[in-house]
């Protein structure tokens, strides 16, 4: 029963995964909530002209100048999975001093650059969790003090392939041996109480949240009244006046709500439309059944595809958990993240359910109808976008930060483990070094023969490429 | 007596034939093998000791008239420079507490029975190192002679700095504030003495032009009694420029012309620095070593992160437990090129069997000062193990020799006592243990101890005492 269960699911898998491929992902929907869409790198502009540039670009800056040893990574001959730019084959990643320099079927890889032979693997940026508890110590800005690059959890993490997790409002990189670039940002997060069991809280943050518009109205006055070259205008009086709610106004922070019930997510949707700003609600179980609501009040949620709450039938209306929440979402143009049941990571609890098997709890949307590329952004760039850094992750765009994993097939796949992980141009990760997943099947070393003539395989395609002309280098497959 | 003996090990440059007639009588030891450990065994060789130095050691060496002869030939007898445990934790009482406590000593913390003693002297141990308990900055490390009447009469009272570390910020800002407040108070003194000299200057030409102008010149015994006085006070010198015109109106209001004849002090002095922070500033003064003690190889990324790019003296303590991950580090510690003391252990990989065995790890990438240490665990008995220890070691791949140096003349060199464990070799202090078979033996045991020609442990002549009792 389980395994036609499993096979079922694989079937599905492995018959939309080429479909994907081939529609080359080229309509790339975004949520229908654009005007609190954060500072999008170009996401939208078709990544292949840009990657066109890029090269371009990256042609004229050649090693010689960098008196950096070796700042080459490539990752050579993967199906590259870019998230914003389609799905490439056989294409090469290049990275050079932590970030993304070319990506394409024909990059000429640098000399004495390090190489990562993917053939026959896949490429996808590394996976980010907008919550995490206990892969990282600490919080804060100061989280690099308690960071222990080889603590058990972060290779634990990496070999789950997460790159970027965040804990304690830390948005921190798993960076493996070393203590650079850990820090990546800090989440702009208020946690707001907004639950239907506490009216006066509801009532208090209605005032606060009053109190803090009447403020920047008054600023405004003051400044149009400056503009038209009033003298004596008075400063604006703070007393009083929350400037956290004041912050989240004006969209510097990011309102955080926990809620799960319908009757909670209307609410939320009330006050956001009353008072507009950015905003993330963890839960949403019965997000499914008002997604509409939730798409014109902007709202963006992590989900938990298989969290569930039964329905109850006295309720005169669709309620309870559903598998097809993240399809519906996504189909109302809802932007959402998924995370697995326990944010933690461990050897042990419930096998499959927290962070060590993230694309796992993913496959379960998947199966509630969601499409595979939608499935991919919810762990990677809109999980980034959530977490406000889009710019810099989530997608393996030319000059984004080389965070990215390579796995052995589909990420969905149960199968499937990740072999390496690469952060900040680094390998992070190899499944073969660390000792806890190396002898589950052991990854075949490829021969010197076979490397060898992959190797003069590629320099032929870029000497190729090169000769053949400008047009020809970075473009994708057509 | 400790000083004499130190005194009479220290002319290390002897007559090698006879260039100047010998003084003293000599002592001769015949063995079956020398662990010289400067690269060389020596099999059925003498050492002749005169004076507290090795005059002679090799295989033909004429024994003088008059001689003291050890022949101890023919009961697999080896000679190897004496046992040293820098890092002799387990004989201090159980401290704990953090903070930075610069002005602890190790000797304060020290709890050890002269019995003990004789049973360190037993096992071949000549020199120990025992840094203060605790965790932060929590003191400097003393170094003592197994044969100290007391401890008291410790060789040195404040050797190196102790730092720990553990990833954490607190710990961190810990010493990220040690070394701020130890620059600053560097400033404060460069400041005070710019101050200090331009006062002397500006009042040396006011002295001049005073002198130009005919009038008459202030005693300089006056001044240099009042700046004396200044400097008793011990208040630094900036503060002490500052008060100066108000304790003098306190002292004699009216008396206005003195008061501005009065120059500042002849010596500068510097301003006073916290006990507690005073060997941190040494130590950014390169005047001090530190021994930061790491368990993990996290916190040794994370010692690189707080002292960032400076050059500073430090040698690092591993104090690893069974289970360690500095194995994923070896190569950057030993490509920092410091002294490492490490556990003379097997230790196994974190959530795994894998065992490893760390100090052959360093030897193999090349480190060149290593240490062994007794495990950090308990009681003297750690010390006691400490040859069965490196058997293991050895056996599961660290080089005999680098294993014998690291637990002898290595050990000496990190306590700065060169001039009194060294390799035996001709000019060499007379420092060595006599063994009953091969030191990495358990069953061998300890026939001799001398130091400095003083024998200081005769095996024979202890069990002799002990059946008389």
């Amino acid at each position: 029963m389980i395994l036609s269960t499993l096979s079922s699911l694989l079937l599905t898998l492995c018959a939309a995964a080429p479909a994907g491929a081939e529609a080359g992902l080229a309509e790339v929907c975004t949520p229908g909530n654009a005007w609190l869409a954060q500072d999008p790198p170009a996401e939208e502009q078709g990544a292949e002209s840009e990657q066109e540039e890029a090269a371009e670009a990256g042609e004229s800056a050649e090693p010689e100048a960098d008196p950096e040893p070796n700042p080459y990574l490539a990752i050579v001959g993967g199906e590259v999975h870019t998230v914003t730019g389609g799905v490439l084959a056989r294409a090469t990643v290049l990275c050079k001093s932590g970030r993304i320099l070319k990506i394409g079927p024909r990059v000429r890889i640098p000399e004495g650059a390090e190489i990562l032979d993917a053939h026959g693997m896949r490429v996808y940026p590394g996976l980010v969790a907008v919550e995490s508890f206990g892969i990282l110590r600490g919080r804060g800005p100061s989280i690099a003090d308690s960071f222990d690059p080889f603590a058990l959890n972060v290779d634990l993490g990496l070999a789950g392939g997460l790159t970027t997790v965040q804990t304690g409002d830390a948005i921190a990189k798993l960076t493996r041996g070393t203590l650079d670039g850990h820090l990546l940002a800090t989440a702009p997060w208020t946690s707001l109480s907004y639950g239907s069991t506490s009216p006066s809280a509801r009532r208090k943050l209605r005032q606060r949240l009053e109190g803090a518009q009447e403020y920047l109205r008054k600023v405004r006055e003051v400044e149009i009244a400056k503009q038209l070259g009033e003298k004596d205008t008075p400063d604006v009086e703070t007393k009083g006046v929350d400037m956290e709610a004041v912050k989240l106004l004006k969209g510097e922070k990011t309102a955080r709500f926990r809620a799960n019930s319908a009757k909670d997510l209307l609410a939320i949707c009330d006050l956001l439309e009353s008072y507009p700003m950015r905003s993330v609600i963890f839960g949403g179980r019965e997000a499914w059944t008002l997604a509409p609501r939730l798409s014109r009040a902007g709202a963006r949620l992590v989900i938990t595809p298989r969290a569930k709450s039964w329905a109850d039938d006295r309720l005169n209306r669709p309620n309870g958990w559903s598998i097809e929440n993240g399809r519906v979402l996504w189909d109302t143009g809802v932007e959402f993240a998924i995370l697995p049941g326990q944010t933690s990571i461990s050897l042990g609890g419930l096998a499959g359910r927290d962070l060590l098997t993230l694309p796992m709890e993913v496959a379960f949307a998947i199966r509630g109808g969601l499409n595979q590329d939608a499935a991919l952004r919810s762990i990677t760039l809109d999980a980034a976008r959530i977490l406000g850094v889009s710019d810099r992750i989530g997608s393996l765009e030319v000059g984004k930060d080389a965070d990215l994993i390579i796995t052995d097939g589909d990420l969905f796949d149960y199968r499937t483990f990740v072999q390496w992980a690469v952060v900040n141009g680094r390998i992070a990760y190899d499944k073969q070094q660390a000792s806890y997943f190396a002898h589950i099947r052991p990854r075949p070393e490829a021969t010197a023969e076979e490397v060898a003539a992959e190797i003069a395989d590629a320099l032929i395609k870029a000497g190729a490429a090169d000769d053949g002309g400008e047009g020809g280098e970075g473009d994708g497959p057509r | 007596m400790l000083a004499e003996l130190l005194l009479a090990a220290l002319p290390a440059a002897l007559p090698q034939d006879g260039a100047d007639p010998p003084v003293g009588r000599a002592t001769v030891y015949r063995l079956d093998s020398i662990e010289t450990l400067d690269g060389k065994v020596l099999t059925n060789a003498t050492i002749l000791v005169r004076e507290g130095v090795i005059e002679r050691i090799g295989q033909a060496v004429v024994i003088p008239d008059h001689a003291r002869v050890y022949d101890l030939r023919g009961s697999g007898s080896v000679a190897m420079p004496p046992l040293v445990l820098g890092q002799a934790g387990m004989l201090r009482q159980t401290t704990s507490g953090g903070g930075l406590r610069g002005k602890i000593k190790g000797i304060d913390h020290l709890q050890i029975s002269q019995d003990q003693m004789a049973d360190l002297r037993e096992i071949g141990v000549l020199l120990l190192g025992v840094e203060p308990g605790g965790s932060g900055i929590p003191g400097r490390t003393s170094v003592l002679r197994t044969d100290a009447e007391a401890p008291i009469d410790a060789l040195v009272h404040d050797l190196h700095l102790k730092m720990t570390l553990d990833i954490s910020k607190s710990s961190k800002d810990l010493l990220r504030k040690a070394l701020k407040d130890a620059d600053a108070a560097i400033d404060k003194e460069a400041k005070a003495k710019a101050d200090w000299e331009k006062a002397r200057k500006e009042w040396a030409e006011k002295q001049k032009a005073a002198k130009e102008g005919g009038k008459e010149e202030k005693p300089a015994d006056k001044v240099e009694k009042d700046s004396g006085k200044e400097s008793s006070s011990g208040r630094g010198r900036g503060a002490a420029l500052r008060q100066e015109p108000e304790q003098e109106k306190g002292k004699d209001g009216d008396n206005k012309g003195k008061e501005q004849e009065k120059g500042p002090p002849e010596t500068f002095e510097p301003p006073k620095i916290d006990p507690n922070l005073q060997p941190v500033v040494e130590w950014v003064r390169h005047q001090r070593m530190v021994q930061v003690r790491l368990d993990n190889a996290g916190e040794w990324l994370h010692w690189l992160d707080v002292i960032g790019k400076r050059e500073l003296p430090w040698e690092v303590v591993l104090v690893h437990g069974g289970s360690t991950n500095l194995a994923e580090v070896v190569d950057d510690l030993v490509a920092h090129q410091v002294r490492i003391h490490v556990p003379a252990r097997i230790s196994t990989l974190p959530s795994t069997r894998i065992q490893q065995n760390l100090p052959a790890l360093l030897a193999r990438a090349g480190a060149e000062r290593i240490v062994l240490t007794p495990t950090s665990s308990g009681s003297i008995n750690a010390a006691k193990d400490l040859r069965v220890l490196l058997a293991d070691v050895v056996r599961e791949g660290l080089d005999r020799s680098v294993a014998l140096r690291a637990v002898s003349v290595e050990a000496a060199a990190a306590l700065g006592q060169e001039d009194l464990v060294a390799p035996l070799a001709a000019g060499a202090p007379a420092s060595f243990i006599i063994l009953d078979g091969d030191p990495l033996d358990p069953q061998a045991r300890v026939t001799h101890l001398v130091a400095a020609g003083e024998i200081l442990y005769d095996r024979k002549k202890a069990e002799a005492a002990e059946n008389r009792e």
